[in-house]
């Protein structure tokens, strides 16, 4: 199979003005201009395969929106190859994006003063799309995104959740076959963060759609992506499957057992001792080194145990560790 | 070619649909450009009561150059005024010009169709009743070429000055602020196309002939319909080269504005 997106060596340098202050520094800063160089992102590889669904990870100022602009055509990198479905994005950039979907979270991609059916309606011609298709496509995308209810006000009188629904389905109204995704749930209610993500899952799998999403929900991650890349500091840290992801770095998991008395001893040997409330203990364990299973088989055999409950840490704490313990530093 | 034009004409319906949704200010607008403008075509009429000419120029002379400008500047105003700098600066600075390049249509015509200023109506009535006024004033001696050359003229104005607004929205796109000394030109420009080339020193006539060809646009037409003869005794053909040096200034204009949008850095999120 070949890859739909394929990244090599990717580097985009930012030259930045550096502005001296007072009146002497803005005159100094017109006749002799000092730049800072700003490596956003350095070196980074990888491609994409067709209908996969991919998280893009990283602290602010990682890179992510970078690499996101460099794919969808708005950036010019510094150096380093990338191909999306056989084209060069930055150069026949008209051709380009008729094949592509965006949103931006952070910022409106419909016309601000028009209603949001007018809108929609102006995309038609502008990506040729056919009529029939078209037509089609809206019918599906209104009963999925409910975006009747708003259908005709104009998008500066929507609330971020509704122009989020609006902003995906005009994205979509031209049956791309990729998606780039940036923070398409930033500043959302968690109703309208499932309902987003409910919709981009479906468009995924019935159509499709290869999506590629930077996010700093997790949640995003743990319910849409399979496969998540990790930047830092314009570095790739990790590429893999979340799965592997969680069973390298993941801290230690928490059983906590609610016993039927309160017995003077209930250390488990190889694990620290648990902390205990009453009849209430908690064990940290290792799932690397010591199945739940069998720590819970351990535990019933020596006592009377009425209740179970396994705690996995978030995945912001995993991610947290990885980026604060520079476990992924090459 | 086409099917930007329609994309053109479509963008600039909805805008105008948005506008209408501002129905009073768009009156006051209206009666507010006239206004200034009026008052400025007075003060020239006072300045001309006291001395009589400019530059060996009248009234009804002055008229037409005047006339002429300020028509093509409000005609220009409207239709590029998605290249109006203010404007286009925020667009950049808003991260607006990302969903322009995300869009399959020359930037071009987005920028140019994403707002038609209909209140500049005021500036162009006005600007087209001084230079009615002046075919009357001067006695205009009309001929067939004339009547042909004047709307050349009036369209080589609109594009030449569109140009300096591309040109100048495209400086936007490294600065991210206006730039005031683009305003010098482009105002500049129209203010300098209101007066007889005569009039001014001889190394400010070398600039705005061969350097900034405005004089090309206003002066030596004016010459040509007013039957005036150059001072410095020109040839015949300067007054014919006015969409020639339009669509230079345009062509230019528009290389700048490609080169500045591969150099486009967008605005971080």
């Amino acid at each position: 199979m070949t890859a739909i997106i394929s990244v090599r060596d990717l580097r985009k340098t930012f030259r930045v003005l550096v502005r001296r202050p007072g009146l002497g520094g803005s005159i100094a800063n017109l006749f002799a201009p000092h730049y800072r160089s700003v490596q956003a992102v350095e070196g980074v590889s990888f491609s994409l395969q067709a209908g996969e669904l991919v998280g893009y990870l990283g602290p602010n100022g990682a890179g992510k929106s970078t690499t996101i602009k460099v794919l969808t055509g708005l950036l010019v990198p510094t150096g380093g190859e990338v191909r999306v479905d056989g084209q060069v994005p930055w150069e026949k950039r008209e051709r380009y994006v008729k094949g592509i979907g965006v949103v931006f979270g952070n910022r409106p991609t419909l016309w601000w003063d028009l209603p949001v059916i007018d809108s929609l309606e102006l995309l038609q011609p502008m990506y040729d799309i056919p009529a029939e298709r078209f037509r089609y496509n809206l019918v599906e995308f209104k009963r999925m995104l409910e975006l009747d209810e708003f259908i005709n006000t104009p998008v500066r009188s929507l609330s971020l959740g509704q122009r989020m629904r609006a902003d995906l389905c005009a994205a979509l109204l031209h049956e791309p076959k990729l998606l780039f995704l940036d923070e398409p749930t930033i500043g959302l209610d968690v109703v309208a963060k499932e309902q987003i993500r409910r919709f981009v899952l479906d468009i995924n799998h019935r159509r499709g759609v290869t999506v590629l999403l930077t996010t700093h929900d997790l949640t995003d991650v743990e319910r849409l992506c399979e496969r998540v890349m990790i930047l830092d500091h314009g570095k790739l840290l990790y590429d893999g499957t979340l799965a592997a992801l969680n069973g390298r770095f993941e801290s230690a998991w928490t059983l906590k057992v609610d016993f039927e008395e309160e017995y003077p001893d209930v250390s488990v040997a190889g694990l620290p001792a648990p902390q205990r409330v009453g009849r209430q203990a908690l064990y940290l364990f290792n799932h690397r080194e010591l199945n739940t299973a069998e720590l819970v088989q351990q535990l019933m055999a020596r006592f009377q145990v009425v209740d179970l409950e396994v705690r996995r840490p978030p995945l912001e704490e995993t991610i947290r560790r990885i980026y604060a313990e520079q476990l992924l530093t090459k | 070619m086409l099917r930007n034009l329609g994309m053109y004409f479509r963008l600039v319906g909805c805008d105008l649909r948005s506008q209408m949704t501002f129905r009073l200010s768009f009156w006051i607008d209206l009666f507010s450009t006239m206004a200034v403008n009026a008052s400025m075509f007075a003060s020239l009429y006072l300045v001309l009561e006291r001395f009589g000419n400019i530059g060996g120029w009248g009234l009804g002379e002055l008229a037409f150059l005047y006339g002429l400008a300020e028509t093509s500047f409000g005609l220009m105003d409207m239709i590029f005024s998605g290249f109006d700098y203010d404007y286009f600066s925020t667009l950049v600075r808003e991260g607006r010009l990302d969903q322009i390049l995300l869009r399959p249509v020359p930037p071009a015509v987005q920028v140019m169709g994403h707002r038609f200023v209909l209140r500049r109506v005021g500036r162009i009535l006005q600007g087209a009743a001084v230079l009615i006024l002046s075919f009357f004033l001067v006695d205009m001696f009309w001929t067939p070429l004339k009547v042909a050359f004047l709307p050349v003229v009036l369209a080589s104005q609109v594009v030449a000055m569109g140009a300096l607004f591309i040109a100048g929205s495209t400086l936007t796109i490294w600065t991210i602020q206006r730039v005031e000394a683009i305003n010098i030109l482009t105002y500049g420009g129209v203010e300098l196309m209101s007066y007889p080339a005569s009039i001014y020193p001889r190394a400010l006539r070398a600039i705005f002939t061969y350097i900034l060809p405005f004089f090309f646009l206003s002066y030596y037409p004016a010459l040509f319909f007013l039957d005036k003869t150059d001072p410095l005794g020109l040839p015949v053909w300067p007054p014919f080269l006015a969409p020639m040096v339009a669509g230079g200034m345009l062509w230019l204009a528009l290389r700048f504005w490609k080169f500045g949008l591969k150099h486009y850095q967008s605005t971080g999120s």
